[in-house]
């Protein structure tokens, strides 16, 4: 195995970002999963030599699993919307021999319906197809045992882990593996503005990569101790600062998750942290990492805040802004319901 | 490290390149092996290897103060008689080893003098298969290295556990004889209690039918395997103890034992490291900090309260603790 580069790929990097946090650095973390749930569907016969896979993604799982379905001899069909192409990556899938299919998209908010219709249809036409559905599978989350597995190698005891939610399939997989070791194991979700995860409207995003307009069944709401929603401008200025003071180049998620991972460790000295950083920055290199692009933005350059707002009642805000709310690990029903 | 000697002194015997021993035409002395016991595990589950496949394996609690301790007399002729009789996994041990070394022809008897209570989780059988193949290496004036004592083990018994390893922290594969992971090194310092259930009798190891992990239990001891490393190379007692709990938690779903969250319980109160259980047995022990002052009290205290439990068998000992033997 030690030759598998993939899984080399898959292996996050430490990063000590302050006395009592570090991060754990991927390349391309969705190939920890990716990896994972191609495995196990190869074990169980329900992926054969020369078979196909489809996924519905417009983002870093589907790079993930065409690198997979191309090392290993799969055929990949990747359903994404006009409003989420962004053509290098669409390139870069097609180089891997992925077919990449384009849903009309006209309210301009995914068309994650539009999108499963078309997967179901691939599905009843070419049943052997392979669906990993990352949203839903629990396959998601027990891959990142693995993660859980490293950080422990390396640190011992945490207290207290710093994760974005997309799929939920990072924070809530390595929250609950480190969870099980360690039970007072405090859990802190980032999203952002206007995502549905944990209560707020959906609304138009301008932080991709995290957040979501539909609720995967990864994201497992009573684990949850406290959750941050962190606008896209802090979130570009903290990934600036990164790649300044660390020397860590990393994706606007990845900003995100460090302020609020800084902002718990530098309040709680004694509580050894973990933030979970999940790409690297290239892909937005022409946006993120582009002064002409940054200064188109409305309120660029943007002052980091020092400290969330905490919300009594939760509502969307500005790309400026950072809120926060106490979850207490309850069930979405529960925190609404208040 | 357990010993391997010899009682009477003979010729040394010829060795080719590949230092096994070319002693045909040698005369075999007496030799003398010891193993250890154990206290049931740390941790057993199912592990992945650098084949990327998946492997039953555990990490022994071993409890040096129980040992085993056989005698290889030689006799002309091939048999291999016992002393006590019935004690055939020995026997075959001590066959294979002969044969290991080239001695296809030699034989003699197996005295086995052993302080191990049988069928408890105390690995008697191993630690007598264990023995029996240092006394026969050592009739030869051979020194065997662990990882070829444990495959003879395994051979002889079809499952085998780490006490050839003595007291260095490995995660092994008992059912293939061979370690997975060297941890990097010797325990971290703990002070046992031990003890189990009244009226918990025998039990089979090797009729227990293997358990089944879900895959949610298997991705779990992969992070049980890296919190045990870190604690190995950290010399820290209470992450031990926390792969220990938890281990004995899955082991809960799959052979339960009784009383286990009072002692769990116990355990809280009195700020010890964790638990752990003999996954195939019937034991259990409160693991104890042994850097900690005042030790001696509160596992006194602590035995009082097992005794009033109802509990058996109370024992204490220590791994790699400074100044303790055990009682």
């Amino acid at each position: 195995m030690s030759g598998d580069y993939l899984r080399a790929l898959e292996t996050p990097r430490f990063a000590q970002l302050a006395p009592n946090l570090h991060a754990a650095a991927f390349s391309l973390m969705k190939l920890m999963p990716a990896r994972f749930m191609v495995d196990r569907a190869e074990s169980a016969g329900r992926l054969r030599p020369g078979g196909q896979i489809v996924e519905t993604t417009s983002g870093t799982f589907g790079l993930a699993i065409a690198m997979l379905a191309s090392s290993r001899g799969y055929g990949l069909t990747l359903i994404t919307a006009s409003s989420l192409v962004d053509p290098k990556l669409k390139h870069r899938l097609e180089r891997l021999g992925a077919t990449v299919l384009v849903i009309e998209d006209p309210q301009g908010d995914g068309n994650q319906r539009g999108r499963l219709d078309c997967l179901k249809e691939i599905l009843r036409t070419s049943p052997d197809t392979f669906w990993p559905q990352q949203y839903d599978s629990p396959d998601n989350r027990l891959a990142y045992a693995r993660l859980a597995e490293q950080v422990v190698r390396s640190f011992g005891r945490i207290d207290c882990l710093v994760g974005c939610v997309g799929t939920g399939g990072s924070l809530c997989g390595t929250g609950g593996f480190l969870r099980e070791v360690f039970p007072d194991l405090r859990i802190i979700a980032v999203d952002t503005h206007r995502s549905m995860l944990f209560g707020q409207p959906v609304g138009r995003r301008m932080l991709r990569g995290l957040g979501n307009s539909v609720l995967p069944q990864n994201v497992k709401h009573e684990m949850i101790d406290e959750v941050h929603w962190v606008g896209a401008l802090p979130a570009y200025a903290t990934a600036h600062a990164l790649f300044r003071e660390h020397g860590l180049f990393m994706g606007p998620t990845s900003g995100a998750a460090t302020l609020v991972a800084l902002w718990h460790a530098r309040n709680n000295p004694n509580a050894a942290t973990i933030a979970i950083l999940p790409d690297e920055g290239h892909r937005y290199a022409d946006t993120v990492y582009n002064d002409e692009w940054l200064a188109g933005l409305k309120d660029w350059p943007v002052s980091i805040p020092a400290a969330p707002v905490a919300l009594d009642r939760i509502e969307p805000a500005e790309e400026t802004a950072w809120t926060c709310f106490a979850w207490k690990r309850r069930t979405l029903a529960e925190v609404l319901a208040q | 490290m357990p010993t391997v000697g010899a009682q009477q002194p003979g010729r040394r015997p010829n060795r080719d390149n590949s230092g096994h021993a070319d002693i045909r035409d040698e005369v075999l002395r007496v030799g003398v092996g010891r193993a250890i016991a154990h206290h049931g595990e740390l941790l057993q589950g199912v592990f992945e290897g650098d084949d990327g496949r998946l492997h039953r394996s555990l990490i022994t609690l071993p409890m040096v103060r129980l040992q085993a301790l056989a005698t290889f007399w030689p006799r002309p002729g091939r048999a291999i008689r016992t002393r006590p009789s019935k004690r055939p996994k020995a026997a075959r041990a001590a066959r294979l080893t002969l044969e290991h070394l080239g001695l296809r022809d030699a034989g003699g008897d197996l005295t086995i003098e052993s302080a191990i209570p049988i069928g408890h989780g105390y690995g008697s059988s191993t630690a007598d298969v264990v023995a029996a193949i240092r006394a026969t290496a050592a009739a030869s004036g051979i020194h065997l290295r662990p990882s070829t004592t444990s495959r003879l083990a395994v051979a002889a018994e079809r499952a085998s556990d780490a006490i050839a390893c003595g007291d260095q922290a490995v995660l092994f594969a008992h059912r293939e004889g061979r370690v997975l992971e060297y941890f990097g090194g010797e325990f971290p310092p703990l002070v046992i209690l031990g003890f189990k259930a009244d009226g918990a009798g025998p039990i089979d190891t090797l009729r227990l039918p293997p358990a089944r992990y879900d895959s949610e239990e298997i991705q779990l001891f992969r992070v049980l395997r890296g919190l045990a490393q870190h604690a190995v190379r950290q010399q820290d007692p209470r992450l031990l103890g926390r792969v220990a709990t938890v281990s004995a938690m899955i082991s809960q779903r799959h052979l339960p034992k009784p009383a286990f969250e009072a002692i769990r319980q116990m355990a809280d109160d009195c700020g010890a490291c964790g638990v752990q259980v003999a996954h195939s047995g019937t034991l259990m022990g409160i693991l104890l900090d042994a850097t900690r002052p005042r030790n001696s009290a509160t596992a006194a205290d602590l035995a009082r309260k097992l005794g009033d439990a109802g509990f058996k068998d109370i024992t204490t000992f220590g791994l790699n603790a400074e100044g303790m033997l055990g009682s």
